[in-house]
């Protein structure tokens, strides 16, 4: 299998004309090992391994598959080093963040361009805020099974020809080509789903303030459920909710009830998440060319139970076709429909973990859909009940879970194809000319849909659709030629040009306040004119390039490759230039080094850029209308419309951002390649980052664009193979991979801090002297050598002044796995770390203030002495607020803490105040998120031949991947896995405020080669 | 060379190539198609009114009742806005609004109607902006004016209170003349009013902070008459026109503001809990033969909807509610206190019993006070009449200005003759907080020291 995949790459590389004829020969009559290994390079075209002189991370199509990830970021997970990826939610289809070699920009996007078959495709992930749903990335749209193979070019020098698109890396996608032959593969995979981490609550205290029940009360401050006395006193004769199953619930007059509903309302949420993937791919191929054809069908139901899930259909035709020895033409064509419904989360009264983790341990969640009837009989239809409103009068201030996972539609429907013909013409003996075109366009339609009586501000009805159509048309010539210029000295040139178009447009609405209040429809004519809002948004920017690219070799042993591109772009005015610079040199073909069996030495220097967002040299005239960050809005456009001046400048002078890196690296292997050891060290620097600098508000701009940022990311990579051991039977390997990253705001003009995403009290932000997405907000008073000032009764006290909380970032992520094959059996093991990171446990925070965390259960029992000494944080003494135990002493709900000026006691006016997530300081919800997982075990067989044959297949094999079974981390209160981010795919990082859960998997794989 | 015959041909087709994208690459992003490049001031003024109005009914003036006993802050940040826990963050919505949404438009509108001769927008915008700064300044003290929003100065030196002031009596008084009478450009606010009148309103305002009686007096005289309020119009009830209140209270925030323990509840009371569920006597009630506060009290609050008593989402504050910013009961208020503290008791009680007419027509339940019903033991209890007509003043004024800023002005200017209890420590909070972004954008021109601290005086209530 592996020789195969040797030869025809060797084929491939003399097809294109890449290199001379002899090294080509030298190549296949040496180390075959060696000449497996091909990169492919940012042309899209592949060169021999041995000559980059920058690191390069492959990713093998098996390795891919064996994820049994949707999405192929996800499954890229832990297989590169120093390419970090953060999923945003478990939501089935939720996007995911990559980060190769740290940040690079600070509002603008820090994805890395994804190059399929040579042309650039989207990878954006379009929305995503601390509120709404978790959005898909579009590179998820890719069929995984499709894939040959992933390179990861993370240096400026691999990825140059990119210019302003390659700052963030280029991550080069492959897919499949006929075989020699006829291949029919069927395979079939099941997968279940289930939460892999969750909070637990107190079951002690029930709703209420205060030791006090009270209906509808937000909080879990209430009186002991021990101490009630067993049943619900109720009042028959008035109102009344009835349920669609025929319940009737009637106004609570004594609270007696001690159910604890915790599970009863964890059950309600939860269930296990199955998908069905069923794959079917024929390939063949012959000395005219080859085919590959697959459809692919991934069908998810998500663990939320309820509108949560996501189906992908795919279908592709590669196809290539010798039309004679130097014309070849190729199209590579795919489509996609993925359909997806998701569940609101976040900061977001309509959103599942608020309404839900919110809930106190004696409400029963499980009725929220029915009927309210009044004292007079009369009959509200569609009424929603929840623990905010328990007799579904009116809407709930929160959502009841069962509405949110239910009622609520927020659909995606998106549509993508991407179709890549090309055509190579061999039109000199050394020189040959490709032409290739790529189209991808995407249109993705979205519904959110809130019905009648949902919570808080949707509680009258609201509907929104919207469809995002992108797409980029990209053209791409190049030229490639050899020439010997020596005996000893030859060389490639590479001549291109490289045009692209991207287009979006956004075209939508929303009503609000529907007119017919009982039936959902996803209709614009269910409201009045004032409360319909139509909307539209389109951007296009022109991209060219022209580039030339000189490789030499000298001796077969040195390797030095010059590039440049020159590029214009519809976004900034001057030429952009990115030139490059790689050696490579062989050493161990001039030195022998004992037990080392082969040593590359490499360097390079590469400049490379991002643009500048479109539409930003002027400063616009916007509508008019005004928000607080409470929600209240005054709009002109009720009072006869108003076009005002923006609040953020813009700036006519704008240029690209301009990074600039070196990068060090060495390749060994030891003991004739059984042992290989890769090491890079790279350092970059961002000079004029783009973004709009927050300026003084009194200058009539809340911000202005500006080059205005300076980054700077250095880090090392290891890549480490060992086959321990290889005979005809068994082979056994060990693998692993780890990098460190460290990124910093080297200076922030205009501003020391600059807000990425998050909220007013917490936030991601840019901050001078710290890293991209340092977490910042309230935090507690101290003194000049950093001790809490402590008030009168002995709590500590908000600092009037913001600041520097935490680092999201890990200071180093790394990954092992190990790999046995026994005949036809095969055990991979993949475990992963990611250390030093924090995050702001935004829900733990919230779940004090609720009291609904556990820690806000506890009693203490003081003495009376101390019963009358020790305060809250009002300075009443336990002994005002408890009554004395038979004993003398006093229990209390609550804890006990020194901040170092005595025992003070820790309640309900603690945690509602300066305590609790509600309260101004953040620093004391920032927890060291680091963790450990087993990212992966996997078990596949392969039946033996003599079974295949009695079942006349030529063969198959069944498996089983066990993703994120175990989590280790440091904060077991976070009910969360931190692998985790409010934001999605944005570049703020390491918040968590209510998002939805994450997940383990178990996935039974069978596939049938027929 | 053979070999390089290929370098003419790709340099052919690129420069082909090259040429036929040129024109679009250069010319495609220099416009925004989404967006627009210019607007005619006459466009931008309801932009301005729409930042004034969030300026003025929205966080600031919740804030404001809190620290002047109208509200309790009751859930989640408010808990800590009732704990006078405020961060230089929390102001900086307010700030972002006052600024960059209201001021800066209202400067480059002046422009523009100058420009144009356009004296009736200009006057608008003037007024606008004084408007906006009054109350900004009422609330930070020293802000920026004379250098805000001006393209060329980066970081505006802040005016200290009293030049704010001065900077704002001189707009008001140069439009004065050409918008009496006027309305023109108001499509912010419920019709019926005039320009004329809320400038000298506004400047009774400025010179009344500044005790300057007489002049505020004079000022007020020109003020705004009866049915010619200046209210925030919220005719339709929808967000993004409704009242600010009610989207905060029943809409987007329910519970997070109440009325529960109040300091003003018990003005319109008989009797109060003591603090241990007894109801006793209040030292404060204003209710007496001729003052019946039940109709104002079922107004102003509303029990048991999100809190035991809430701020009345279905009263003064229900979404088609209008918003009170400057009126006639404010105006006359202001006249019967400079009366009653230059010693003319009786043009303060006529004032006074202007208001109280007012509150009958409204409420139901005022009968006039004559001059007999103030002093030691009588009605209107205190040292002497003239002393208990004008607190009966200040309290009318306190109870009338129910959810608007300018009373924590009154408060501090009076060293709280109102009585607003401290909700805790020992001191009322003096002033609003700098905002951390304006304190974060600077670099050379700082901001002043004591506008990080909360209970640092403004210059004017030393």
């Amino acid at each position: 299998m592996k020789k195969t995949l040797q030869k025809l790459s060797v084929l491939g590389l003399i097809g294109l004309g890449l290199m001379t004829v002899d090294s080509v020969k030298a190549q296949v009559d040496s180390d075959t090992v060696k000449v497996g290994e091909v990169t492919v390079t940012a042309t899209g075209l592949t060169i021999d391994a041995r000559k980059a002189g920058f690191g390069v991370s492959q990713i093998k199509s098996k390795n891919i598959q064996t994820s049994g990830e949707s999405g192929l970021i996800q499954a890229m997970t832990g297989k590169a080093s120093n390419v970090q990826i953060t999923r945003s939610t478990g939501d089935p289809g939720a996007g995911a963040y990559i980060q190769i070699r740290g940040q690079n920009t600070i509002t603008g996007s820090n994805q890395p361009l994804i190059v399929v078959d040579g042309v650039p495709v989207s990878n954006s992930s379009i929305g995503g805020g601390p509120d709404g749903v978790v959005q898909q990335s579009r590179l998820n749209d890719i069929n995984p099974a499709d894939i040959a193979d992933i390179q990861i070019l993370k240096g400026a020098a691999a990825a140059a020809i990119w210019g302003t698109r390659a700052a963030n890396g280029v991550i080069m996608i492959t897919t499949k080509k006929g075989k020699s032959g006829l291949h029919i593969e069927f395979s079939s995979q099941l997968a279940i789903d289930q939460v892999n981490r969750e909070y637990t609550k107190q079951s002690k205290y029930g709703q209420g303030s205060g030791g006090a029940w009270a209906a509808n009360n937000a909080l879990s401050w209430g009186d002991r459920l021990a101490d009630r006395s067993g049943t619900d006193q109720v009042d028959e004769t008035g109102d009344y909710f009835l349920a669609d199953d025929g319940t009737k619930i009637y106004p609570i007059v004594d609270k007696g009830d001690q159910t604890v509903y915790n599970d009863a309302n964890r059950n309600q949420v939860f269930r296990n998440g199955t998908t069905w993937n069923n794959n079917l791919s024929i390939s063949s191929a012959n000395e005219k060319g080859g085919v590959y054809f697959s459809v692919s069908d991934w069908n998810q139901q998500g663990i939320m139970n309820g509108n949560s899930d996501y189906r992908r259909t795919t279908g592709r035709l590669n196809f290539d076709y010798n039309a004679s020895d130097k014309l070849k033409l190729s199209l590579k064509s795919t489509m996609a429909k993925v359909s997806s419904n998701r569940i609101q989360m976040g900061s977001n009264l309509n959103g599942l973990y608020l309404g839900y983790l919110r809930t106190p341990a004696d409400f029963d969640n499980t009725i929220y859909s029915g009927t309210y009837y009044n004292a007079a009989g009369e009959a509200s239809f569609g009424a929603h009940r929840g623990y905010r409103r328990y007799m579904g009068d009116a809407a709930p201030v929160y959502n009841n879970p069962g509405w949110t996972l239910n009622r609520q539609v927020n659909t995606s429907d998106v549509t993508r194809f991407i179709l890549t013909p090309e055509v190579s013409y061999k039109w000199m003996e050394n020189s040959t000319f490709i032409a290739r075109i790529g189209y991808d366009n995407s249109a993705d339609q979205r519904i959110t849909y809130f019905p009648f009586n949902s919570g808080a501000s949707t509680s009258n009805g609201q509907y929104g659709e919207s469809v995002i159509t992108e797409s980029e048309l990209s053209a791409h010539f190049i030229n490639q030629s050899s020439h010997k210029i020596s005996d000893n000295l030859s060389a490639n040139v590479t001549l291109g040009y490289l045009a692209t178009d991207r287009r979006s447009h956004s075209i939508g609405g929303s009503a609000l306040n529907f007119i017919v209040r009982d039936q959902d429809r996803f209709a614009f004519n269910n409201s009045t004119t004032e409360n319909m809002n139509p909307g539209v948004s389109r951007a296009q920017i022109l991209n060219n390039r022209v580039y030339g690219i000189a490789d030499f070799a000298y001796n077969d042993k040195l390797f030095v490759s010059l590039a440049t591109a020159a590029e214009q772009a519809s976004t900034f005015s001057d030429r952009f230039y990115s030139p490059s610079a790689s050696l490579s040199y062989e050493l161990s073909k001039d030195v022998e080094i004992p037990t080392v069996s082969y040593a590359k030495l490499r360097a390079s220097w590469g400049q490379v850029g991002i643009a500048p967002p479109a539409y930003i040299w002027g400063t616009n005239y916007v509508s008019a209308g005004s928000a607080s960050g409470w929600g209240e809005i005054m709009d002109a456009s009720y009072y006869g419309g108003s076009i005002y001046r923006s609040t953020v400048r813009g700036n006519p002078d704008i240029r690209p951002e301009i990074k600039r890196e070196t990068e060090f690296g060495v390749d060994l292997k030891f003991l004739d390649g059984k042992i290989s050891f890769g090491a890079t060290y790279y350092m970059n620097n961002i000079d004029g980052a783009v973004l709009a600098v927050d300026v003084p508000a009194s200058t009539g701009y809340t911000s202005t664009w500006d080059n205005a940022a300076y980054l700077s990311n250095r880090g090392f990579e290891l890549d480490l193979n060992v086959n321990v051991m290889k005979t005809d039977d068994f082979s056994w390997n060990i693998y692993g991979n780890l990098g460190s990253n460290k990124n910093m705001v080297d200076s922030l003009t205009g501003s020391n801090s600059l807000f990425l995403a998050g909220f007013t009290g917490t936030s991601s932000r840019a901050v001078q002297g710290q890293a991209m997405g340092a977490l910042w907000g309230g935090q507690w008073l101290r003194d000049e050598s950093g001790n809490l000032i402590l008030d009168a009764n002995g709590f500590p006290q908000a600092s009037p002044e913001e600041g520097v909380l935490g680092d999201p970032n890990p200071s180093w992520r790394g990954a092992i796995g190990t790999n046995f094959t026994y005949k036809g059996l095969s055990v991979n093991v993949l475990f992963e770390a990611c250390q030093g990171n924090q995050m702001w446990g935004g829900t733990y925070g919230v779940l004090n203030y609720f009291g609904v965390a556990e820690e806000t259960a506890n009693e203490v029992t003081v003495s009376a002495a101390d019963a009358a000494n020790i305060k809250n944080i009002y300075g009443q003494s336990i002994d005002g607020l408890a009554a004395a135990n038979a004993d003398g002493t006093y229990t209390v709900r609550g804890n006990i803490k020194d901040f170092g000026a005595g025992n003070v006691l820790l309640d309900q006016a603690w945690y509602t105040g300066l305590g609790g997530g509600c309260g101004p300081v953040a620093e004391q919800f920032i927890y060291d998120a680091s963790w450990v997982r087993l990212r992966e075990l996997s078990l596949s067989y392969q039946l033996p031949a003599s079974i295949c044959k009695a079942l006349h297949i030529p063969g198959a094999s069944i498996g089983f991947t066990g993703r994120n079974l175990a989590l280790w981390t440091n904060a077991p209160e976070l009910g969360v896995d931190p692998e985790t981010n409010l934001t999605g795919v944005s570049n703020g990082r390491g918040l968590d405020y209510f998002n939805n859960p994450g997940t383990k998997s178990y996935i039974f794989n069978l596939s049938v080669k027929i | 060379m053979k070999k390089f015959r290929i370098l003419p041909l790709a340099l052919g087709l690129t420069l082909f190539t090259l040429n036929s994208c040129q024109k679009d690459i250069d010319t495609i992003n220099q416009e925004n198609p989404n967006q627009f490049s210019n607007a005619d001031g006459s466009l931008m003024i309801t932009g301005a009114q729409m930042a004034n109005v969030l300026f003025q009914e929205g966080e600031a003036a919740r804030m404001a009742g809190i620290f002047s006993g109208y509200f309790t802050g009751y859930d989640r940040q408010y808990i800590s806005y009732q704990q006078y826990k405020m961060t230089a963050g929390d102001f900086d919505n307010i700030w972002g609004t006052l600024y960059a949404e209201g001021i800066a438009q209202c400067k480059i509108i002046k422009e523009k109607a100058t420009a144009s001769g356009n004296t009736e927008l200009y006057g608008a915008a003037a007024i606008t902006e004084a408007h906006l700064l009054l109350t900004a300044s009422g609330l930070f003290g020293d802000i920026p004016a004379s250098e805000a929003c001006n393209d060329e100065i980066l970081e505006p030196k802040f005016d200290k209170m009293s030049d704010v002031h001065n900077y704002c009596i001189g707009l008001l008084d140069e439009v004065i003349p050409s918008m009496t009478g006027s309305s023109a450009y108001g499509d912010a606010y419920v019709a019926g009013f005039d320009w004329g009148q809320v400038a000298s309103t506004l400047k009774a305002r400025a010179l009344l902070r500044n005790k300057d009686y007489a002049g505020a007096a004079a000022a007020a005289a020109n003020g705004v008459q009866m049915n010619m309020d200046l209210k925030a119009d919220h005719t339709q009830e929808t967000p993004g026109a409704w009242n600010l209140y009610f989207d905060f209270l029943y809409w987007n925030r329910g519970g997070y503001l109440s009325c529960d323990g109040a300091y003003i509840v018990g003005m319109l009371t008989d009797s109060i809990d003591d603090g241990t569920g007894t109801m006793v006597v209040n030292p404060q009630g204003r209710i007496n033969d001729k003052t019946q506060e039940m109709g104002r009290y079922d107004y102003y609050f509303l029990p048991d909807y999100y809190t035991s008593l809430d701020p009345n989402m279905f009263g003064i504050f229900y979404a088609s509610s209008h918003y009170d910013l400057v009126t006639y009961v404010e105006n006359e208020l202001i006249l019967a206190e400079c009366a009653a503290r230059t010693s003319d008791d009786a043009t303060a009680l006529t004032h006074l019993n202007n208001v109280r007419d007012y509150n009958n027509n409204m409420f139901g339940g005022f009968a006039a006070y004559d001059i007999a019903d103030f002093g030691p033991g009588a009605m209107v209890d205190g040292a002497t009449a003239s002393d208990a007509l004008l607190q009966e003043i200040m309290m009318e004024k306190y109870v009338s200005l129910f959810g608007q800023c300018e009373t924590f002005n009154d408060v501090r200017r009076t060293g709280n003759a109102q009585g607003v209890p401290v909700n805790i420590g020992d001191k009322l909070p003096a002033r609003y907080l700098i905002p951390q972004s304006e304190i974060n954008a600077r670099k050379n021109v700082l901001i002043p020291s004591e506008g990080t601290d909360l209970f640092a005086p403004l210059e004017y209530y030393q």
